[in-house]
């Protein structure tokens, strides 16, 4: 996937202003960057929520192949955990009793076995978490869209959660673009890490590449040597970004 | 002593049963007028008079009729005129004046040109509780859809939903809810506009029968139709609620 000069602008100044990346195939990437960077922003233009100003995004891909999770797990509250996971398969014209057979699967998959009648109110954050991204991933999505997508659990839930999500996405070879900003789970979950400068009229000011080899182990990626190197350079290139904008923060 | 809120119907029938006894006995004392205020027994005798003679089941009937008819309608009328406006802005446009305006008279000072219009018979008490009943839903639908939580909207987007699939698996659904929470007004509402529509002109139902109770000054007659709508819509409401517990069970 490639996007090119990318601006996007709510009226004003320009939130996000000509940004270009590249995620090659199988590739988990993150973007990183202070709050107000045009992060999510850039996501939305690339599933097409938000119309950019000027640029392009070059997918190679159908829509249908490409998915997104967001913050909230924006789940039907009036639909069990299984419809939840089958609609998606439904718009896409597969009929409902075996919608709802692969939805069982993805579920099971997720570790959310005997979960599928339950409403949204009657799970946990953690499980409704899974269904979230059972309902993404059982349309077999080329490119997985995040944007901040564990922000909302805690860390032992988000630890497994993560690791699940990980495993699945390299044994598929699913393309994943995240948002977060969160250094230590961008460089422990991806092969390349794009760090975006102060908005407005944000840019990509750097990209690193993350040698940790897969498949990757979440809590053993940190303890490998690259990991403490490249953290504080990426540390110390983002601190430096968020005292630039703003000098009282950074003394 | 604090109060048992699980025994609030003991003290509630309790004290109803202590008025009744109460306004009975100042009856049997002479103390009011029985022209005026007849007591509980004479009421009792008049609704029991209504049955034994067989001749009330045609006036409920041609009150149910009327009411549910124009419940019906009004609420199948409201849901899809809501649904159409809140989708299409030039119908909003040109609805909400007019609905704006029908909802701040009475309506019910429409009943004597219904009576022209559509004559003494039911379609004029149709027309009436469907008028009441189809502005109230059509307010109901229409903010409850504006008020749709945008993510669930992009979440089912996101996942190829069309606009057809919006108002099936969101806006419906989450109207639903505030449809529900309305409902009980809406019964309210039919029953007043067949009643009113009687009242004004006919030849059958309940409220031709108040309008004859009056011209005839039978105030035990008049309590006993009171007596005998309030038990009416006192059903009506334990089916909806029924219907609603169902309907509402994510919840």
């Amino acid at each position: 996937m490639h996007v090119r000069d990318l601006t996007i602008s709510y009226g004003d100044a320009p939130v996000l202003e000509g940004a270009s990346l590249d995620v090659d195939k199988g590739r988990f990437v993150s973007l990183v960057g202070p709050s107000g960077s045009g992060k999510s922003s850039l996501l939305r233009a690339i599933i097409g929520l938000q119309k950019p100003l000027s640029g392009n995004v070059e997918t190679g891909l159908a829509r249908s192949q490409v998915g997104i999770l967001f913050q909230d797990d924006a789940l039907l509250p009036w639909r069990t955990a299984r419809d939840n996971v089958a609609l998606g398969l439904g718009f896409h014209g597969m009929h409902r009793r075996e919608a709802l057979q692969e939805a069982e699967s993805w579920l099971d998959r997720l570790g959310l076995a005997g979960f599928g009648d339950r409403f949204p109110r009657h799970l946990s954050g953690g499980q409704r978490k899974r269904v979230a991204l059972a309902q993404v991933l059982a349309l077999r999505p080329k490119l997985l869209l995040m944007d901040e997508p564990f922000a909302s659990l805690d860390a032992i839930v988000r630890a497994r959660v993560v690791q699940d999500l990980v495993d699945l996405v390299e044994r598929e070879g699913i393309t994943v673009l995240l948002v977060t900003h969160d250094l230590n789970e961008a460089l422990t979950l991806s092969d390349v890490v794009y760090l975006l400068s102060h908005g407005p009229r944000a840019r990509i000011m750097q990209q690193y590449s993350v040698p940790i080899p897969r498949p990757r182990d979440l809590v053993r990626a940190r303890t490998h040597p690259a990991f403490g190197p490249l953290y504080e350079r990426l540390w110390s290139d983002l601190s430096r970004e968020v005292g630039r904008e703003n000098p009282a923060e950074a003394a | 002593m604090a109060l048992d809120p699980k025994r609030a119907w003991i003290r509630q029938w309790l004290t109803f049963v202590v008025v009744l006894l109460l306004w009975e006995a100042a009856g049997r004392a002479n103390l009011l007028n029985p022209l005026f205020a007849p007591s509980p027994s004479e009421i009792a005798l008049a609704l029991f008079g209504l049955f034994s003679s067989g001749n009330i089941w045609t006036h409920l009937e041609a009150t149910f009729t009327a009411a549910l008819g124009g419940l019906v309608l009004g609420i199948a009328a409201g849901i899809a005129l809501g649904v159409v406006a809140a989708l299409v802005p030039l119908i909003a446009e040109l609805l909400q004046p007019v609905m704006t305006l029908l909802n701040a008279i009475p309506r019910v000072i429409l009943a004597p040109l219904f009576a022209i219009w559509l004559g003494i018979g039911i379609a004029s008490k149709v027309a009436l509780a469907f008028i009441l009943v189809a502005v109230l839903m059509f307010f109901t639908v229409f903010t409850g859809i504006r008020q749709v939580d945008r993510k669930l909207v992009e979440r089912v987007v996101t996942l190829g939903g069309d606009r057809w699939a919006l108002v099936r698996h969101v806006y419906l659904p989450s109207v639903a809810a505030s449809i529900m929470g309305h409902l009980k007004v809406a019964v309210g509402f039919a029953f007043t506009g067949a009643i009113v529509g009687e009242f004004v002109a006919a030849s059958r139902g309940l409220g031709y029968l108040i309008s004859f109770a009056q011209s005839t000054y039978n105030a035990a007659l008049m309590l006993a139709l009171v007596m005998l709508i309030m038990a009416v819509v006192l059903l009506i409401f334990a089916v909806s609620g029924r219907l609603e517990k169902y309907l509402m069970r994510w919840n």
